[in-house]
């Protein structure tokens, strides 16, 4: 039950033979009267109960992408339905116009679109629908919350396919497919030609010169279908924001360029997003596409509020390859203490394979250090050095272990890591 | 959704008082602050109840400066019977068991009394002394007689200037904060066209413009005890009326706005609260429940560095912040002249020296400064940094 405005200025109405016959029983009387009015509405009103409610909505969007909800309503009373339909998206659903006037003649169907733009990324859900349904005079209204869930999933927009071209081009060149020859990318040995000026001398190769007339050098290629392995901390690290944006989405962007890049180059890329436990997990063996499947794995996931154990990565590591692969740690250099998780980790990892750390950098502490004004600019600025001081310690200690490390702020480290991957792929380490 | 949850037990583990216990401790600064609060205003009321039987000016009782329990006594002392009216029935009724012989002290200095009631005193009474009336008291009481303003400065003590026995008996009297009066009865203390003390044309209404002549601080100056003693001492008896608010007539009302409002005004207002109920029932409605929002975390990740700056702030550790930005600045200095991560200062003063030209003393002096107060500090952080700045621009 619910009443209107029209009541309100009916009562405001009655006022007039209120005061023209001012008595207890004009008054009672017009209460009567209102009373009937309101409930008698509400009751020749078309039940919402028995409403058949569907709802249709594509199952992804990208972030920041418009799509549109429909809704239909089927109406199965004898009355025709004049209603106010509330369709309850959660607010980050963005729901540009969520409540709409519908009327359904009985038995007829109608539906309701309602644009939503999403501004987070996971899933949205909206777990009902409300009918606020008039009576033919519009006094008064029956109101009923009907359980129609729906669910939409967001999926991490990928801002840095942007660089991607321009990697792709750098990861030709080392194939040898692009128009700048380079002799020597990689280890894996391709092919013969004429040498030409230029050419390194310790690459000829004598053999086959010695069967030709000509000089010959040999030419290698870079290293193919090598395993990439990414693994994403989701632990309560990644929750921090750097530049308005959470450490976890900067990770994602920078986990994306990289497995695109990482599969155009010939390489198989297995992705694990990990704290306790694993959240999302992505073969290489499975089929379908690499980035769907990607971004479907990467959608749901949130900094969980706890600790990452890094004594099981080794072992999470060991169950998606067991042979030499490039590990790609995405975490943060500044939580907790390092020297006792990050680091016999990273050691333990390196012996077999080839270990990067990305982590992200606030640009805020560089800004920190650059004021010194005020006694409380200073200590800010000292703090903010033992911060950097910190970080640049271990990732020294890293180093150290073989490790490499990829220490960037959020913009820059997407292609810094794809980078690191080029570099490492045309020493031929992989 | 889960966060609260997990927030709430946890809470609850690590061992914080629940129910009223943890109410009291969380209020404890509030129930404090009141208590202190309720004990003043009871102390004032109870001192304001308990301070002496009577504190009204011109109280027979009265022993404060504004009292008059001296001018009391000494008329008690000289044989005449003073009785205290507490209110109007109480006068009318002493007065009409003396049958009219009695001297009436008002002192009516709100002007409490309407003119009816003056007339029946005045009726009643044989003689009346009144201090200071207002103009509706004295049109009650003499109509001969009018207020001719005050006593203007520079008049301290008046003189009798009449041929009264009182006044001539007297002598000077002080002045001071005295109104005057004019009229066709008696006129004494003249100043201009007024008096200090008028005596009506019948002799039964005495008017005494000031009543600081009559309390207990001014009674002993000049001729004010002569005079006021003279003037209440003529009888045996003195009635010493002072009227206060429940003296008020009762008849002077005027009629009620519910009186005077129309009928249908009644119903007005209560029908525009039905209105507004039924307004509130309207907007109050809500479309269906709220949805939940699983809101992230925002925690910015610089706020472990800005705690850290803070608890060097509040431990005032220069020393360690000084360390700080000298091992920030080396760092980054051998950075730029490719110095290796192990290079000392030695090494690092030589290629400073050598890029920007200053003496390599000077640049170690700098480096190896140890500030020892916040000031220092301030003005060492800023030198630190323009050298680095010096040093890096290529």
């Amino acid at each position: 039950m619910a009443i209107t405005g029209r009541l309100v200025l009916l009562a405001a109405a009655a006022l007039v033979p209120m005061l023209l016959f001012p008595s207890w029983g004009t008054a009672g009387l017009l209460c009567a009267a209102l009373l009937l009015l309101a409930v008698g509405d509400a009751l020749l009103a078309a039940s919402p109960r028995r409403l058949v409610l569907e709802r249709r909505q594509p199952a992804n969007v990208t972030l920041h992408a418009g799509t549109e909800s429909h809704l239909l309503l089927t109406n199965n009373n004898n009355r025709t339905l004049r209603a106010m339909v509330r369709d309850a998206w959660q607010p980050s659903a963005g729901a540009l116009d969520p409540v709409r006037k519908l009327t359904v003649p009985p038995g007829e169907r109608r539906r309701m679109t309602v644009r939503l733009v999403p501004v987070r990324r996971g899933d949205l859900t909206a777990p009902h629908v409300t009918v606020r349904s008039f009576g033919p005079l519009g006094l008064a209204a029956r109101q009923r919350t009907l359980p129609v869930p729906g669910s939409l999933r967001v999926l991490p927009p990928f801002h840095s396919k942007r660089h991607l071209p321009s990697k792709l081009r750098k990861l030709r060149e080392l194939d040898g497919k692009a128009a700048v020859q380079i002799r020597g990318a990689g280890t894996e040995f391709d092919s013969l030609r004429d040498y030409v000026r230029g050419d390194d001398v310790r690459s000829i190769d004598w053999r086959a010169t010695a069967r030709r007339t000509a000089v010959v050098v040999r030419t290698w290629r870079p290293e193919r279908d090598r395993r990439v392995v990414i693994v994403l901390d989701t632990s309560r690290t990644a929750a921090a924001r750097i530049d308005d944006e959470p450490r976890l989405d900067t990770g994602i962007e920078a986990a994306l360029l990289l497995a695109m890049l990482a599969e155009r180059g010939g390489d198989r890329v297995d992705f694990l997003a990990f704290d306790r436990r694993v959240r999302g997990r992505v073969d290489s063996a499975s089929k379908g596409s690499l980035l769907g499947r990607l971004v479907q794995a990467m959608a749901p996931l949130e900094a969980e509020l706890i600790e990452m154990d890094w004594g099981q990565v080794p072992a999470q590591v060991r169950a998606v390859s067991a042979h030499r692969s490039l590990v790609v740690l995405v975490t943060s250099l500044d939580g907790g203490s390092p020297e006792e998780d990050l680091i016999p980790t990273v050691a333990q990892l390196a012996q077999l394979h080839v270990v990067v750390v990305a982590a992200v950098r606030d640009p805020l502490l560089g800004a920190m250090t650059a004021e010194r004004t005020t006694a409380s600019q200073v200590f800010r600025a000292a703090a903010a050095e033992r911060a950097l001081l910190d970080r640049t310690a271990v990732a020294a200690h890293l180093k150290q272990l073989g490790a490499e490390v990829v220490d960037a702020e959020p913009l820059d480290l997407p292609p810094k890591l794809a980078d690191a991957y080029i570099r490492l792929k045309a020493a031929g380490r992989l | 959704m889960t966060g609260p949850t997990q927030l709430d037990t946890a809470d609850r583990a690590a061992g914080t008082p629940t129910g009223w216990k943890a109410r009291l401790r969380r209020h404890l600064v509030w129930i404090v602050i009141g208590s202190i609060m309720a004990l003043t205003v009871g102390y004032v009321v109870v001192s304001r109840l308990a301070s002496g039987p009577d504190d009204r000016a011109l109280s027979p009782r009265n022993p404060a400066p504004g009292g008059a329990m001296a001018a009391a006594e000494i008329l008690g002392g000289q044989g005449v019977s003073i009785t205290e009216a507490g209110s109007f029935e109480q006068a009318i009724s002493a007065l009409e068991a003396r049958d009219g012989a009695a001297t009436v002290l008002l002192y009516d200095r709100n002007g409490y009394l309407g003119e009816g009631q003056l007339r029946e005193l005045r009726a009643e009474a044989d003689r009346i002394v009144v201090i200071s009336p207002g103009r509706r008291t004295l049109r009650g009481l003499a109509s001969s007689l009018r207020n001719a303003g005050v006593v203007p400065e520079g008049h301290n003590v008046l003189e009798p200037e009449c041929g009264l026995e009182d006044p001539l008996a007297a002598g000077s009297i002080s002045a001071g904060n005295g109104q005057l009066y004019a009229g066709s009865g008696t006129i004494c203390y003249r100043v201009d066209d007024g008096g200090l003390y008028a005596v009506s044309g019948d002799g039964r209404v005495v008017v005494i413009g000031s009543s600081a002549l009559l309390s207990n601080d001014l009674l002993d100056e000049h001729g004010n005890a002569a005079l006021v003693l003279r003037s209440l001492g003529g009888s045996e008896e003195l009635l010493w009326y002072l009227p206060g608010l429940g003296d008020v007539p009762q008849d002077r009302n005027p009629a009620t706005l519910d009186e005077l409002a129309a009928p249908w005004v009644a119903f007005l207002g209560p029908w525009l609260v039905v209105v507004a109920f039924l307004a509130v029932l309207w907007r109050g409605r809500r479309l269906g429940p709220l949805v939940f929002e699983p809101l992230p975390v925002v925690v910015k990740a610089a706020e472990t560095a800005e705690g850290r700056a803070r608890l060097y702030q509040d431990s005032r550790a220069v020393e360690r912040a000084a360390a700080n930005l000298r091992a920030g600045t080396m760092v980054r200095l051998a950075r730029v002249f490719r110095l290796g991560p192990d290079a000392g200062i030695d090494s690092l003063v030589e290629a400073v020296a050598r890029k920007t030209g200053r003496p390599p003393a000077q640049l170690r002096d700098i480096l190896d400064h140890r500030p020892e107060t916040q000031s220092g500090l301030v003005q060492w952080a800023q030198t630190l940094e323009q050298l680095e700045q010096e040093a890096s621009t290529p």
